[in-house]
């Protein structure tokens, strides 16, 4: 299914490190040749540091060649820089094991005061003049694919240096790299979370061009997050749709593609009632530019409540979510939530249904579907009953009584009433206060 | 007052006059037009400044005078004005040498002269309206100005002896000067023919006047000359000369009038041309033995065009001798970048020639034009090394040197644009239906031809700006055009230039044409998405308010085509919100500046109409404005009429389209319909039957062969439109017919419902789905029988009242909070919440008013306002 493959347009957005993993899974799914995937890689690797990786590929991709001088050429470099700069930076990142330092880190979080202790007790190792090779050392680290040392070293660093140092924002994007490449979730999900309120915060002072850009790699970094961290689909939604639009303007500028992962989320995720107008809105708006069996899902349901259709997309997302990285793991949980929204959708519209047709329409079997149907009638998420001698189920009447009409549109006058006498009692309050005030300023005349 | 009628006195004359009889004001006028006429020759012998400005003011004090003596007010307010502004003039010389004696005498004379009219009785009593207000204004005037002079005043009284009437200047001009003052005491009387006689006596170089008619032209003429420095003025001496050109034509005091002698105008001009031809060619510009090489050719085109925008140059002397120049500068070869110079500042001069804002150029010259800035882009296309650029300096340009590489100061470009304004102000001179029109409009593919040799010239050598600026003269000469045959090469063509616009450009201003220029050829060829992006992502919604009208003109036009693209691909509600603001008020017309609107209770200015009429569009780049009403209003029926069924039992009746209503209504009240005639009439029977769910009337009255020849035929893909509107005629048919007879159906087949409207049983089955999530309509499916079961139960009467009841109580509330708001109460943070809450389901109702699927954070309601306002700002204009 290469056409709904996202990966090349997902890739763009992503770091260099980061790409791996769904190459990974590309050449398990195969979907792609074997071939070109490790070529791919090996043309992300010549720009890495990871030279034995690159070796190793080259020797799958080339089983018969020896290994081209160049890449042992360049691991003898690098092996060169790294002894050189851990030799620089080693023994100060001792120190942090240090009781009174470690101490110091734990009760304090302001970065002069640490910094002045390491100059005043450690200036044999010249904090001011190390701290900056801490960074290239990370950055080192990074490429050299160690990232679970790169993660703590830029801890380190941030620690040490104050929040407007240049390169903090270079940090913290380091600092999510490595937690989503070690499969820190919960550590890159409080990353993420960082790196989203410093966007926010420069948003005035970068232009806004790059932000819309550092907006679509935060998205796109954060896929990873949304679909390994336990929570993650709820903060993808709150990302979308609680916190402004902004979010969902990169989106509909820069990769409408992401579109597939929302819905996805708001599928699968309980609180989808509020947001499903919006992302119909969005999802049609965007129809032209984008879209998938999963899209086209929802647009099937909410717009043309076309039920055969809903069918076949039902079929169509199976293979889209067992060849996306991200919504592999997800997929029996989607298509059960999937197939829960249409049905419910269904009843809504529906006061009498054949339960045979119903278990075609969910892709069950007749005794299947009526045992799938018992059950939502016994959790109590369904207003029906069964009538097994002509195998239909009714569903109870949703008319609102005027009655009901009337207490929902009075109910809420009183509270609106108190206000109201509130706020006149203030400014009568006032207005005595002044003629109060008037009077002892006469009186003092 | 206008900047159009800055400062200029004549042009006061001429409106107050305007209200004077008619006879009083005709021998006026030409004792001022005749005296600065004569005044005008004088200059021609270059005076030295000081006795310039005192002759001047001589020539004002005795006009004073005369004007005293005939106790004319109006008249000498006016030269008093003059005074004033000739004095401020010489105030160089009044720094060295004091006041001049004989100005202080003559105010000095005027103040006392007012004085002693204002204390007569007799004469107040007498004297006309405008003499009398006259009075006063001078009254007021001269004590302030005298205030400044009082010193002096007070020494003049002392010793009138010492302050002569008149300064004398040197020799020669004395006699002159003396003898042109008698000539206007007796041009006082209004004689034309005595400035026949003086006609040959002050430019000898004139052969001969033939008829009293000519001179008349030709002395006013040189006279407009004489202050064409600037537009403004320009502009009052045509109308200056208008007053003097009424006296011997038509008394006529009426408004068609104005029309009238700019053709007179324009006809004298051409006489004026012919006349003038013969001697001034002859004139040689070089000796016999004067060697002709590039330094002196230069020199001589200095000499020549230093004279342009000066007082009485004329500039078709200018025009000649310069033609005669480049004549001879080819047959001896001084190099193609004086050749350019020569043709620059020939086609400037050319732009000059008409002194009026609103006057045009002929075609011959136009034509002319055309092949100058064919040629001028020709020589520079050749000659790479030639530079032409507006920052160069005076001193650093080189046009003779062949060693280095040329540069010269002016800007190619610049003169394509004014070409394509003259073309714009050709075509609006033009009738649109005649033959004339076309004619001229042939002109168009070689200006276009023109400006893609420039554009490929500047990609070579231009500057980004310059790029952009020649990107988008051609986007605009494009983006109106329907490409039928080659739409994907157009659309590629207009997405490539503005891109670059979008990138390079440094001036909103550009940026922003280029997008609704972007916009318009997007929704013309029916690209509905990209259109609708663009406009998104262009955020001018908010600004255009604030843009120059131009700007909006151009913004009003691209939404009215994304409203008709909206409609076209079948977005009624887009359609509808998009169009809705060009509609409201029916001013259609002035919006897309299609034509200046005569409307009751609103007088214009006069400046105010001819602004209007320059900033019109062109008659070829229309839209129909039928086309446009009859989309805005067939939508509007699509939208309301099923909305107008869904409420029949409710109280509150929320309009969507006011004037959509306004049609339904003045068709109920006639009291016999008959069969529709015209389009509004097509579109409310339709209306009418769909009301009662008769889909096939209904498109019957909508698509039928006088509405295709009105308005379906206008689209390019007419019957694609056609199919399209039948579909949404039998959806929103489908749609009215459920909410208007669901409450006598206990259930109906879908199957049978399908028949009806001629519709998939699918489709109707989603349509009626979507009514009963949305809750329009109480009812539910029954699968196994495949019926629409209607859950709709009548409420009781009393349940009916109760609900009113409580609607009614909620008004209530709405009411004291905001009146509690507007008394400045603190409003807590729940009410402003229920108010926006109030707001939002407000804007959700209003289905589609506004875009609702902003990018940005905007809501319809604030868009809605914008449009408000910006109608507002339209109106101010």
């Amino acid at each position: 299914m290469p056409e709904y493959d996202l990966t090349l347009k997902i890739a763009k957005h992503l770091d260099r490190h980061m790409i791996f993993p769904l190459l990974e899974f590309l050449s398990s799914r195969k979907i792609y040749d074997e071939k070109s995937i490790l070529a791919t890689k090996l043309d992300l690797l010549n720009n890495t540091n990871m030279v034995d990786f690159a070796v190793d590929c080259y020797k799958n991709l080339n089983p018969d060649d020896e290994v081209p001088e160049h890449l042992i050429e360049k691991r003898k470099h690098i092996v060169n820089e790294l002894v050189e700069l851990r030799d620089l930076v080693s023994p100060f990142i001792d120190l942090f094991e240090r009781e009174d330092v470690k101490k110091l880190l734990e009760t304090d979080r302001d970065h002069t005061i640490i910094l002045d202790h390491l100059r005043n007790n450690y200036s044999e190792y010249n904090p001011d003049e190390t701290i900056p090779v801490l960074y290239r050392f990370a950055k080192f680290q990074y490429d050299c694919g160690g990232y679970e040392k790169t993660a703590s070293i830029l801890d380190a660093y941030r620690i040490l240096v104050p929040g407007n140092d240049r390169h903090i924002g270079d940090v913290l994007w380091g600092k999510l790299a490595s937690d989503i490449l070690t499969q820190n979730w919960e550590q890159s999900a409080n990353d993420l979370a960082q790196l989203r309120d410093w966007i926010d915060k420069n948003e005035k002072d970068t232009n806004a061009l790059q932000t819309l850009q550092q907006r679509c790699w935060l998205i796109h970094w954060g896929l990873y997050v949304y679909f390994h961290h336990p929570k993650g689909r709820e903060q993808l939604i709150d990302l979308f749709f609680t916190h402004g639009e902004s979010y969902l303007n990169v989106v509909q500028t820069t990769c409408p593609h992401i579109l597939r992962y929302i819905t996805a989320a708001a599928i699968i995720s309980k609180r989808r009632k509020n947001i499903m107008k919006d992302l119909v809105k969005i999802i049609q708006q965007e129809a032209y530019n984008y879209r998938d069996p999963i899209t086209e899902l929802v647009e099937c349901l909410y717009v043309n409540f076309d039920f055969d259709g809903v069918q076949n997309k039902l079929e169509k997302c199976d293979q889209v979510l067992a060849n996306d990285f991200f919504l592999a793991a997800f997929h029996d949980e989607f298509m059960e939530n999937a197939r829960l929204f249409s049905f419910e959708t269904f009843c809504r519209i529906h006061q009498c249904i054949t339960i045979k047709m119903l278990a075609e329409k969910l892709n069950m079997t007749n005794d299947e579907a009526e045992k799938w149907i018992v059950d939502l009638i016994r959790n109590a998420r369904l207003d029906a009953k069964i009538d097994s001698k002509l195998g239909h189920v009714v569903f109870g009447a949703q008319a609102i009584s005027p009655y009901q009409q009337i207490i929902e549109k009075t109910k809420n006058l009183t509270m609106r009433a108190n206000a109201i006498s509130i706020s006149i009692d203030k400014k009568i309050k006032n207005v005595d206060n002044m003629g109060n005030w008037n009077k002892t300023a006469s009186t003092s005349e | 007052m206008s900047r159009f009628f800055g400062h200029s006195s004549s042009s006061e004359s001429e409106t107050e006059s305007e209200n004077e009889i008619v006879e009083v004001q005709k021998p006026r006028q030409q004792i001022h037009t005749f005296e600065s006429d004569e005044e005008d020759k004088r200059q021609r012998v270059v005076l030295p400044e000081r006795e310039k400005r005192v002759e001047e003011i001589n020539a004002l004090v005795r006009q004073l005078k005369n004007a005293k003596k005939i106790k004319d007010v109006v008249k000498s307010n006016q030269s008093f004005e003059e005074l004033i502004k000739s004095y401020d003039k010489c105030k160089k010389i009044i720094e060295k040498e004091g006041h001049l004696k004989h100005y202080i005498r003559a105010i000095a004379e005027l103040e006392n002269f007012v004085n002693e009219l204002w204390a007569d009785a007799a004469w107040k009593s007498s004297a006309s309206k405008p003499n009398s207000t006259a009075l006063t204004k001078l009254r007021q005037r001269i004590r302030k100005y005298n205030k400044d002079f009082e010193a002096e005043i007070t020494d003049f009284k002392a010793h009138p002896e010492s302050y002569p009437e008149e300064e004398k200047v040197a020799g020669a001009k004395e006699s002159e000067s003396e003898k042109s003052s008698e000539e206007e005491s007796e041009s006082e009387e209004g004689s034309e023919s005595e400035s026949e006689d003086e006609e040959p006596k002050a430019k000898p170089s004139k052969v001969k006047v033939a008829k009293d008619e000519d001179s008349d032209s030709e002395s006013d003429w040189s006279m407009s000359d004489e202050t064409t420095s600037d537009e403004d003025i320009d502009y009052d001496q045509g109308d200056s000369w208008k007053a003097f050109l009424k006296d011997k034509t038509t008394e006529k005091v009426s408004k068609k009038e104005k029309e009238k002698p700019r053709k007179t105008k324009e006809k004298v001009i051409v006489e004026t041309d012919e006349e003038t031809e013969k001697p001034k060619i002859e004139r040689k510009l070089f000796g016999k033995d004067d060697e002709i090489n590039p330094t002196s050719v230069l020199n001589k085109l200095n000499e020549i065009i230093s004279s342009r925008g000066r007082k009485g140059t004329d500039r078709f002397e200018q025009l000649e001798l310069l033609k005669e120049l480049r004549n001879i500068s080819r047959l001896h070869n001084v190099g193609p970048a004086l050749d350019f110079k020569i043709i620059f500042n020939q086609m400037a001069i050319s732009f000059d020639y008409n002194t009026r804002v609103s006057a045009c150029m002929k075609a011959d010259t136009f034509h002319e034009c055309l092949r100058m800035l064919d040629e001028m882009i020709n020589i520079l296309v050749d000659n790479q090394n030639i530079e032409v650029n507006e920052t160069v300096l005076d001193e650093e340009e080189n046009v003779t040197d062949k060693t280095k590489p040329y540069k010269i100061r002016g800007c190619v470009l610049t003169m394509a644009d004014r070409m394509h304004e003259e073309f714009i102000k050709i075509l609006q001179q033009c009738d649109a239906h005649g033959t004339e029109y076309v004619e001229r409009l042939k002109d168009e593919p070689k200006l276009s031809a023109l400006i893609d040799k420039l554009q490929s010239y500047l990609e070579v050598k231009g500057s980004t700006q310059e790029l952009c600026r020649v990107y988008l003269r051609k986007v605009e000469n494009i983006y109106y055009k329907y490409d039928k045959d080659n739409e994907k090469k157009s659309a590629e063509l207009v997405d490539r230039l503005c891109k670059y616009i979008y990138t390079n450009d440094s001036t909103d201003r550009l940026r922003a044409k280029a997008m609704l220029c972007h916009i318009y050829h997007n929704a013309l060829h029916d690209r509905w998405f990209e259109a609708r992006d663009l406009i998104l992502m262009s955020h001018l919604q908010e600004s255009i308010d604030n843009s120059d009208i131009p700007l909006q003109i151009l913004y009003n036009r691209t939404m009215v085509q994304v409203g008709l693209c909206a409609f076209r691909v079948g977005n009624i509600k887009e359609a509808h919100s998009a169009l809705l603001d060009i509609q409201v008020g029916n001013r259609a017309k002035e919006l897309l500046a299609q034509g200046v609107m005569v409307q009751r209770n609103v007088e214009k200015t006069k400046e105010q109409e001819i602004k209007e009429r320059q900033r019109l569009i062109p008659f070829h780049m229309h839209i129909n404005l039928e086309l446009i009403e009859c989309v805005y209003l067939v939508s509007a029926m699509l939208i309301e009429i099923p909305y107008m069924s869904s409420r029949d039992f409710e109280t509150k009746k929320r309009l969507i389209s006011k004037q959509f209503h306004y049609q339904l209504k003045s068709s109920e009240r006639q009291p016999v319909v008959g069969p529709p005639e015209n389009m509004r009439e097509h579109v409310v029977a339709a209306s009418r039957s769909m009301k009662k769910g008769d889909w096939k009337a209904c498109t019957e009255f909508l698509i039928n062969e006088k509405m295709n020849a009105k308005v379906w035929g206008l689209m390019p893909q007419s019957d694609k439109v056609q199919q399209m509107l039948r579909e949404k005629v039998k959806e929103e048919s489908l749609r009215t017919y459920l909410f208007r007879f669901s409450s006598v159906y206990e259930s109906i087949s879908i199957e049978s419902l399908a028949e009806m409207f001629e519709l998939p049983r699918s489709f109707v089955y989603s349509v009626i789905s979507k009514m009963i999530i949305n809750e329009e309509l109480m009812a539910s499916l029954d699968e196994p029988t495949q019926t629409v079961v209607m859950h709709r139960t009548e409420p009781t009467k009393l349940q009916t009242l109760a609900l009113q009841l409580s609607e009614k109580i909620t008004n209530l509330m709405d009411q004291t909070e905001r009146m509690v708001q507007i008394r400045g109460g603190e409003m807590g943070a729940f009410l402003n919440r229920n108010q926006q809450g109030q707001q939002n389901q407000q804007s959700q109702q209003s289905k589609g008013q506004g875009y609702k699927q902003q990018r940005g954070q905007r809501g319809g309601q604030q868009q809605q306002q914008q449009h408000q306002q910006q109608k507002e700002a339209h109106k101010n204009y």
